[in-house]
């Protein structure tokens, strides 16, 4: 992979650049840190990952999948701007590749292919875990990006991961100088991120150990919420109140850690127990996820462990299973 | 033919039914949308005979509340409970965690018009066919009943709680901010507004079917809330509808069952 180098001196300028370019989103910090549409590059907050995930700038909160005029059928026009994003770390990379592979190599989703194609993904190599409840190191992230910036004490070495980012090297290439450094094995991983050990768990579904976790949870959805690959919706109607024969039909974010998730025609709930659900998410995240896809679901990232009103740390709740 | 609605309100401030009005820009469609039989609150012409549809503010407090909650009941094919006060009982319910001494002096035996009546959300005495919860609802849950109905369709309630709508519209956990917020074991479908206002939720849509209250009172108490506290937060609007609390509480024997005594200066009221 080609590497250039990147002067801190003016870094700022470079992202400005980018921003009256493109539209540049990355993580700003107010009471949480979160992904935000950039007015001025000074704001950009790259001491701490960003408490929400940047799923939502492509698998919409809510959107409208399409509209019936009571004759006809009518699609959305979407047009979403070209995008930049900086700041993304492994995981929320990771989160992205695994989200494509639901909604672009499975089936071809339209709103969300729309909302991703015209998309520049930056990331930032964190120099160390910055959560104590990182874990990504467990978790063979693929090497995903269009850029990927390593930190140095003075510079940033840049390194060049597809044709977008060659794009985006030859059209701010007043910023990239190039450079024989190399990066090596070593710094691609993050230190300290290695908590989750390796473990079979397809074999310890009945594991007592469980109710650790599901006695402290709340069902809050905080969980699945903040993942960056949590990928499940619900549809829903909405008539018009001009006319009731018109309507639209919508799709927003929805949670399997709820007994809603499950309720079929008759109310009949399958996973009714707090248990089963708390389980099916960490099994689809570790386990049933990468029989499809030969990855794992979950990214390491620790948002659903931070964001956890009772901090339930599933990681810990594994390792410390017999 | 349109389905024939009607409003009404027994004791509550009427804050719901201004939830119903509070929707300028679809008011006029949406009155549109149903014949309008009933609406005394903002109607000068009332026609109480048949309904399909009646949507009831208020609890149950005295015997005129109870007269014309069996009246509309007897007369509409479908009773929507619409707030908290119908719903769970909410603040009016308030008298009944204390003795009847307490407040008998204050009001009842001045009014004589007024019969203490025991203070209980409209279920306790009809059959209700659907709750549109909260103090005050959401006034496009309203809307949307009215417009699910019309279609003839009955809409699912929201019954997951409160966080899924905070979580999602991006917010702190309050919990976090040591703030004791009861959104967790809450029914949402309100869209968090209080919390996204940064203000803690106080559970007026009622509890989840699905709450876990055990958790939810050790977190309280591990952020330094007492147990009077908690039971009284829980009671304020939905404690009719938990009687569970009051025996949670009451089995750790720090709170006060149905004994709390009127701490106020009676003059002040008088």
């Amino acid at each position: 992979m080609q590497v250039f180098k990147l002067q801190k001196k003016g870094f700022n300028e470079f992202l400005e650049k980018v921003r009256s370019s493109y539209e540049l989103i990355a993580p700003i910090k107010e009471d949480l840190v979160k992904f935000e549409k950039i007015n001025n590059v000074k704001d950009i907050h790259l001491e701490k990952n960003s408490y929400f995930p940047v799923k939502e700038y492509f698998f919409r909160k809510e959107e409208t999948l399409f509209q019936f005029d009571g004759k006809k059928f009518i699609t959305p026009k979407l047009k979403t701007p070209t995008r930049a994003f900086f700041g993304l770390r492994r995981c929320d990379l990771a989160g992205i590749q695994h989200q494509d592979k639901v909604f672009m190599e499975d089936v071809n989703d339209p709103y969300y292919l729309e909302a991703r194609k015209n998309s520049f993904l930056l990331g930032y190599h964190c120099p160390s875990a910055p959560s104590e409840y990182c874990f990504c190191g467990s978790m063979n992230l693929e090497e995903f990006f269009d850029i990927m910036f390593y930190d140095h004490e003075t510079f940033f070495l840049a390194e060049i991961g597809s044709k977008k980012g060659e794009f985006l090297v030859k059209k701010f290439s007043k910023y990239f100088s190039k450079t024989n450094e190399i990066i090596s094995e070593v710094e691609k991983t993050i230190p300290g991120t290695e908590r989750l050990e390796k473990k079979d768990i397809s074999k310890l579904y009945d594991h007592k150990d469980w109710k650790k976790g599901v006695d402290i949870c709340l069902s809050c959805t905080a969980c699945t919420a903040l993942c960056p690959t949590c990928y499940c919706f619900s549809i829903h109607d909405e008539i018009s109140i001009k006319n009731t024969k018109e309507s639209e039909r919508k799709r927003s974010w929805s949670s399997c850690q709820v007994p809603e998730f499950t309720k079929v025609a008759g109310d009949h709930v399958f996973r009714q127990e707090r248990e089963e659900r708390f389980k099916h998410r960490i099994y689809h995240q570790l386990d049933y996820f990468k029989e499809k896809y030969n990855v794992n679901m979950c990214t390491g990232c620790g948002r659903c462990i931070e964001g956890c009103p009772t901090r339930i740390d599933f990681v810990k709740i594994i390792n410390e299973m017999e | 033919m349109k389905l024939k609605v009607g409003f009404y309100g027994i004791t509550g401030c009427a804050g719901c039914l201004l939830s119903v009005i509070f929707n300028e820009d679809e008011i006029l469609d949406l009155v549109d949308l149903v014949d309008l039989k009933a609406f005394p609150f903002v109607k000068e012409v009332n026609i109480d005979e048949k309904f399909d549809y009646v949507f009831m503010e208020g609890l149950v407090a005295d015997n005129d509340d109870l007269k014309t909650l069996k009246k509309l009941r007897k007369n509409s094919k479908f009773l929507v409970s619409l707030g908290a006060c119908a719903s769970t009982g909410c603040v009016p319910a308030y008298r009944q965690y204390t003795l009847k001494e307490n407040y008998e002096h204050l009001i009842y035996k001045k009014q004589k018009r007024l019969q203490d009546l025991k203070a209980s959300p409209i279920d306790d005495h009809v059959k209700v066919d659907y709750y549109i919860p909260g103090c005050p609802p959401d006034k496009k849950e309203i809307v949307n009943f009215v417009k699910n109905l019309v279609i003839g369709k009955e809409p699912k309630p929201f019954e997951s709680p409160v966080c899924v709508e905070c979580r999602q519209n991006g917010n702190q956990c309050l919990l976090d901010l040591g703030k004791p917020c009861l959104g967790p074991i809450t029914a949402g479908g309100c869209d968090a507004v209080c919390i996204n206002g940064k203000f803690e939720c106080w559970g007026c849509r009622g509890p989840t079917k699905d709450m876990n209250l055990d958790l939810m009172i050790k977190m309280l108490r591990d952020r330094g809330f007492d147990d009077k506290f908690i039971q009284d937060r829980m009671r304020t609007f939905v404690g009719l509808k938990m009687p569970m609390i009051e025996e949670y509480m009451c089995s750790t024997g720090t709170a006060n069952r149905l004994k709390t005594s009127f701490k106020g200066k009676k003059e002040y009221f008088e």
